[in-house]
């Protein structure tokens, strides 16, 4: 248990977060859940909402939920859990040899007045991470978008609803980048009624998750809710028109091939990038994002990160699986003081694009040391794959029906040997028992 | 029981239509169950035994039982074809007629032939032959009886002066001891069998002595196996009659007053056996065991030695038949209840095909070509005007003129004898070669149909109408049921219809079959004397005695004739109701009126395997019929066997090094048979046995008769099917699989084998090249089967191990194909057979891959009982839990075995074991 310096006995240790997604919706879960009421918890965020399920803003954006539908915890919540919240509110430093911070009203970030500065005892960052940016030139245009938050979102929709206000001709949009960001946010366009060009830089869609021909099939799927496809190419740069306030105004891209679209919106959705520049700033060590150790804390020992803003061993996060697992060891540590260590497992990928099931796990790609086992339904669009190496499953694909999809990724943990029940596993494991029983058979036949 | 058709007052419920109930007689096997049939509107559907026929008494086999699913209108031949095209039936006769007139005044009687079956009826029979042998002047007529039956019909005549079976099935029942020689009746003659079946149940004291060098379903039953080496078994009964010498059992009495050369024939076995220890060494058996059956033998009064194709079909298969009679002769075991040889027919008309003389040996009405009186009795009474003189040419010799190109000219009817003739390859090229073949048939996947110039649709059972005549001399009618489908006639009409255009109107005038039976009955009491008569008639006398005699049906109505009681012959003045048994007080129908020892010099079979070789054994199996132009269409029949196999004993299959199920290889003559090997202690080592009835129909490579050499018994002309040295190797397959289909596709592997499926058809398939695979398009590899089909389902793998692919059509599954390299693995079909032709979900549809029900429960394994489709998974499991310690509760609980019975044995072994 850790001493407050800063206030008398009778005081409570004062826990401040620094960031309200949905990280931090988690971790105070945890937290409450061990020992409430053991901190005096303090949150600040810089959007003025909530804490919302960041996941969801892609239904938001095709209209199939609202903005309050995905918030999760409203502000009523922080107080009635005497939790100090915080919001529309950046911190522009930490002075960690203090232990204080200082914050500024993010709407008027230029205004002196409105600096504040709070004390801790612990803190936690866990300020997520940003859009990627693009190599593109001219960058700095109105209708350029990122697909992050729910501002993005709400730019988004109302320029999209302008859009479709418009007589005759439809709104068109581009879509740079074919994970899954950049899928969902031209699923919600394209259901909204904008004309969507999803341009991509690999050959197939969510080539991260997906091999060629599974990728295909998803292109077709979307393909067929009128969604264009650009693969294999990049914006070279974007194009642009002054209008009569001087703006200027986005009117297409021209690509690394030298084909121009014309557009009146882009969003790009090419990735995300942890934030890490706060950190930099209290001298914490950071690479690619903050580092932590298997306690989530970092090079201060005071100081703790999260979610998509650190970075355990070799690994930054995007994915809620292991987010999960870092809030309970940092909870546990926190609340129970147990260094419970955080295992980076492997996780599978799994996803719902454009009402699509898939499932992927391990390596998307055979080689020469593999033996791969794939179905392939194309009228149905249901593809799975199953990679093996050694007699092991090495890598899991699914798309259209994931059925038996953990099953297969408890076995590639366990490094259970497989060969033997295949084909029939692939189909479904509740072949192989009825397949194994033919082999009893076979063998008391013989 | 007088009449046989029985007009029911039921309506049928759902179509409104009279049912009518017919009876009828069996077209497969030499038993000639009676069958009642039920007809609703031109369609028989359903057959049961009938109860008061005298063959049967009610019960069938599985054959007999699915005969109704045979009758259909897919796979017939409909319309006559003139040299590939479509033809009237007045072009096609027009064509045959003015051929064989040619090619007869251009070449003589003798370069024309007919190749004719112990399927069709007497009626067709007697046409055919009266054509050949009183118009056309040659007696170029010879039938597929030959294959079958001819070694028993030359022994018979040598030993009693005619061609005629003592016995009828009865003396099966009350026999003290049976023999059974080279015969499997609990799969060729399944009711014959299940008579003997019954009669041990009812009297424990009956003895079953199997003598066949393999063990079958009907040996696992008896009470002694004498499993012999192949082919000696004149051996084996030469050794009896010395033993019976030697151990007082000879009839010296009845020997005396009915037989002639005893003595020589003993003296014959004895220089050539000394000892029976010889005996037991050309048998290869233990003497104690020769000597244990050689007792039962001795011991019993009434003893039957019942024998079929074990005996008939080798190089010297008249003397095996002699050395049997001669056993019975010497004991006076004959002439009584419960006593004699009796030769089990193959076919169901062999032996009426024999009383017409449908053999190329034969004259008439069981008359010969060696005393011309009956030569010139028969023209006398046909009216002929240019009797053949001699024999003609016997089956094999037949189809070596066709191909030397002395014959010109041939009519096939009714037979399949590209798939059956031995050395059937040479068949092929003889009639290739052959200006022209007339085939009269009623199957489509009949091959020789291939070969013909003039293709003849032809009725089948259940259309046509005639005579046949059992194993125990009973004549009784099939009946004309449901109509001809398409252009189809009968066989008689169709010859006689040639006939008149070839100038014999006068003499070929028949208007039904009834007419032409009753010429045949009154011929075979034209001129005919009593047995006493003959032996005291003069040389010059024309009158000739015949045992065959059915003069008594001569003046049959045509309402007696459809309505035709079962009866044995002879049925004449004497015996109006028939005779159940020849030669009761001796009176046998040679010259003297006694019955000949034949002395026989006991011979091996003529081509000894060399060191590598084994000998090939071959015969029917239980549910099928010779090259499955009938039961191949029946799915349930497919069901037991639905493979061509080779049994090979466990040393020869591990000297080849193959696996059980494995497929193998044999080699003769340049051509090949691909089976599944089905190791076994059934087989002795170094012989194997394979089926007869697959064919390029049906399999790549099974049509067993290319394998063997044209050698026959000089004379009978029978060939050597049983004994036959080949070549053996594994199959070294890459890959197998299976194809299910909702129609039939060539395909091209170098081993498939097709098998009729309710919803279509099912391949077995292997492959000695790489599995087909293209890494993006699997399918391309079915896609030219089926180019219907665009919506493929694919599993496959990197390393070309696996590859399953269903075609979709709507998504009704129309194909699905599972390959492998893992050849360990043991398709299963019975789940996706049930899927083809079915319309299934898009979204579960891949399920259908792992070709399993997802509980299992479909897959009841190989099946046993073909009537209720009992599997054996099935059995295995009632036995195990307890629930059926024997055959009867198997019944009871499953339904197995309840109906044709055939399946006992099979059950037994379950039981057993």
């Amino acid at each position: 248990m850790y001493r407050n310096q800063n206030t008398s006995v009778f005081e409570k240790p004062s826990l401040v977060i620094i960031g309200n997604g949905m990280a931090t919706g988690r971790l105070l879960d945890e937290i409450l859940e061990r020992t409430p009421g053991q901190y005096q918890i303090t949150v600040i965020g810089k959007e003025p909402y909530g804490s919302y399920n960041r996941i969801m803003l892609s239904s938001v954006l095709a209209g199939e939920t609202t903005i309050d539908g995905i918030i999760q915890k409203t502000p009523q919540w922080y107080k009635d859990n005497q939790i100090e919240f915080i919001s529309g509110t950046n911190v522009s430093h930490i002075d960690s040899e203090n232990k204080k911070l200082i914050l500024q009203n993010s709407q008027n970030h230029e205004s002196l007045e409105d600096q504040k500065i709070i004390s801790y005892d612990e803190l936690v960052l866990a300020v997520g991470s940003r859009s990627a940016k693009i190599p593109a030139k001219n960058q700095n245009v109105k209708g350029l978008f990122n697909f992050r938050d729910i501002k993005d979102t709400e730019q988004i929709q109302s320029f999209a609803n302008q859009a479709s206000a418009l007589k005759g001709e439809d709104k068109k949009a581009l879509v740079i980048g074919g994970g899954l960001l950049g899928l969902e946010a031209a699923y919600g366009l394209a259901i909204s009624g904008v004309k969507v060009t999803l341009i991509h830089r690999n050959k197939w869609l969510l080539n991260r998750q997906l091999d060629q021909v599974s990728g295909t099939m998803l292109q077709n799927i979307m393909a067929a809710k009128n969604i264009n496809f650009i693969l294999g190419h990049e914006v070279a740069q974007f194009t642009s028109n002054t209008n009569k306030e001087g703006e200027n105004i986005l009117s297409g891209a021209e690509l690394t091939n030298g084909e121009t679209i014309t557009a009146e919106m882009a969003v790009i959705a090419t990735g995300i990038t942890p934030n890490k520049e706060l950190a930099v700033s209290a001298n914490i060590i950071t690479e690619r994002a903050i580092v932590v150790n298997d306690f989530m804390q970092t090079s201060n020992r005071y100081i703790s990160a999260l979610g998509e803003c650190c970075q355990h061993k070799n690994s930054t996060f995007g994915l809620v699986d292991p987010i999960w697992s870092q809030c309970k060891s940092l909870a546990e540590r926190l609340c129970l003081g147990r260094l419970s260590a955080f295992k980076n497992a492997p996780v599978p990928t799994k996803l719902k694009v454009s009402g699509v099931q898939l499932f992927s796990a391990g390596v998307v790609e055979s080689s020469d040391t593999t033996q791969t086992f794939v179905i392939t339904d194309q009228k149905s669009s249901i593809y799975r794959k199953i990679i093996i190496k050694n007699d092991i499953i090495v890598g899991v694909v699914l798309f259209g029906d994931v059925s038996s999809g953990m099953v297969y990724f408890e076995m590639m943990q366990n490094k259970q040997k497989v060969l033997h029940a295949m084909p029939e596993l692939l189909i479904g494991h509740e072949f192989m028992a009825i397949e194994a029983e033919n082999k009893d058979q076979r063998s008391e036949a013989a | 029981m007088n009449s046989n058709i029985i007009f029911t007052d039921r309506q049928d419920a759902t179509v409104g239509l009279a049912s009518s109930i017919h009876k009828t007689t069996c077209p497969y096997c030499g038993v000639g169950c009676g069958v009642s049939t039920t007809v609703i509107d031109n369609k028989i559907v359903s057959v049961t035994g009938d109860k008061n026929h005298p063959s049967n008494f009610g019960r069938l086999c599985v054959k007999g039982s699915s005969l109704h699913e045979t009758v259909a209108d897919t796979g017939r031949i409909l319309t006559p074809k003139v040299f590939g095209k479509q033809a009237s039936w007045e072009e096609a006769t027009s064509t045959v007629a003015e051929h064989f007139k040619q090619t007869i005044t251009e070449h003589g009687p003798d370069s024309v032939a007919f190749y004719v079956s112990g399927q069709i009826l007497t009626e067709d029979y007697y046409v055919v032959n009266k054509l050949m042998k009183g118009f056309i002047g040659s007696a170029n007529v010879d039938t597929n009886s030959r294959l079958c039956m001819a070694s028993a019909s030359v022994a018979h005549k040598r030993a009693f002066g005619e061609d005629a079976v003592p016995g009828c099935y009865e003396d099966l029942e009350q026999a003290e001891v049976i023999f059974i020689v080279g015969s499997n009746p609990a799969y060729a003659h399944p009711i014959v069998y299940q008579r003997i079946v019954k009669a041990k149940e009812d009297n424990p004291q009956l003895k079953v002595v199997v003598i066949d060098p393999r063990a079958t379903a009907t040996s696992k039953n008896a009470d002694l196996h004498i499993k012999l080496k192949p082919g000696s078994d004149a051996f084996y009964f030469n050794g009896l009659l010395a033993y019976l010498a030697e151990n007082n059992a000879i009839d010296t009495d009845y020997i005396e007053q009915h037989c002639l050369g005893y003595s020589e024939a003993l003296d014959t076995v004895k220089s050539q056996m000394p000892t029976l220890e010889n005996v037991a060494k050309a048998c290869d058996i233990k003497l104690k065991t020769l000597l244990e059956s050689y007792q039962l033998f001795a011991q019993h009064k009434k003893v039957v030695s019942m024998f079929s194709m074990g005996i008939n079909q080798s190089s010297s298969g008249v003397d095996k038949g002699n050395a049997i009679i001669n056993c019975h002769l010497a004991s006076g075991k004959i002439g009584y209840v419960g006593a004699g040889p009796f030769s089990i027919t193959g076919q169901p008309n062999a032996m009426g095909g024999r009383e017409v003389g449908g053999l190329a040996n034969q004259l008439a009405g069981h008359m010969h070509f060696e005393n011309p009186n009956e030569i010139d009795l028969v023209q006398r009474f046909w009216n002929a005007p240019k009797m053949a003189q001699k024999q003609g040419l016997k089956a094999v010799d037949m189809f070596d003129a066709v191909n030397s190109g002395k014959i010109k000219a041939i009519w096939i009817i009714a037979t399949n004898p590209v798939v059956s003739m031995p050395n059937a390859n040479l068949v092929k090229k003889a009639l290739q070669k052959c200006p022209m073949v007339v085939v009269s048939e009623s199957y489509e996947s009949a091959e020789t149909v291939n070969y013909a110039d003039v293709v003849l649709p032809a009725t089948t059972w259940g259309e046509k109408e005639g005579m046949v005549t059992s194993s125990e001399r009973t004549i009784s009618l099939q009946k004309s049921l449901v109509s001809a489908p398409g252009m189809a006639k009968n066989d008689w009409e169709i010859v006689t219809l040639v006939a008149q255009k070839m100038g014999f109107s006068d003499a070929f005038t028949y208007k039904h079959a009834h007419d032409i039976f009753k010429e045949h009955a009154a011929l075979s009491g034209f001129e005919n004397i009593s047995a006493d008569e003959n032996i005291h008639r003069s040389d010059t006398e024309h009158s000739v005695h015949r045992a065959f005699d059915i003069s008594g049906l001569a003046n049959l109505s045509l309402d007696e004739y459809l309505n035709f009681t079962p009866t044995p012959w002879p049925i004449n003045a004497e015996n109006p109701k028939g005779t159940k048994r020849l030669f009761t007080q001796g009176g046998f129908a040679t010259k003297t009126g006694k019955a000949n020892f034949v002395p026989v010099v006991a011979k091996y079979p003529q081509v000894v395997p060399s060191t590598k070789q084994v000998v090939m054994n071959t015969g029917r199996i239980r549910d099928q019929w010779h090259t499955m132009t009938r039961t191949g269409r029946v799915p349930k029949l497919m069901t037991h066997l639905s493979e061509p196999f080779i049994q090979i004993n466990a040393k020869d299959a591990k000297r080849l090094n193959v696996a059980d199920k494995a497929l193998l290889q044999l080699d003769n003559l340049g051509s090949t048979y691909i089976g599944r090997a089905q190791i076994t202690d059934e087989q002795r080592v170094g012989e194997i046995f394979v089926p007869i009835h697959w064919n390029d129909s049906f399999s790549k490579s099974a049509k067993v008769s290319a394998l063997i050499s044209s050698i026959t018994d000089a004379l009978s002309g029978q060939p050597e099917f049983k004994q036959c040295p080949v070549n053996i190797s594994a199959f070294n397959a890459k890959w197998a699989g299976y194809l299910v289909s909702t129609m039939p596709v060539k395909l091209t592997t170098d081993y498939w084998t097709m098998a009729t499926i309710e919803q279509g058809v099912k391949y077995v398939i292997a492959d000695k090249q790489g599995l087909p695979y293209c890494a993006d398009n699997s399918e391309t590899f079915l896609q030219t089967h089926f180019p219907e089909i665009s919506d493929w389902l694919v599993l496959k793998d990197d390393k070309s191990h696996i590859l399953r692919i269903a075609g979709f059509v709507d998504n009704v599954l129309t194909c699905f194909f599972a390959g492998g390299t893992d050849l360990s693995v043991k398709y299963s079909t019975q789940f996706i057979e049930k899927q083809i032709g079915q319309k299934h979900n898009p979204k579960t549809r891949f399920k259908l891959l792992s070709a399993l029900d997802s509980d299992g429960s479909l897959d009841v394994g190989e099946i046993i009982c073909s009537c209720f489709q009992v599997g054996e998974k099935t059995i295995k499991h009632a036995v195990a839990s307890g629930d059926c310690s024997s055959v009867e509760a198997l019944g009871k609980q499953l339904k197995c075995g309840t109906n044709c019975g055939s399946c006992i044995p099979e059950l037994k072994a379950f039981i057993n074991s």
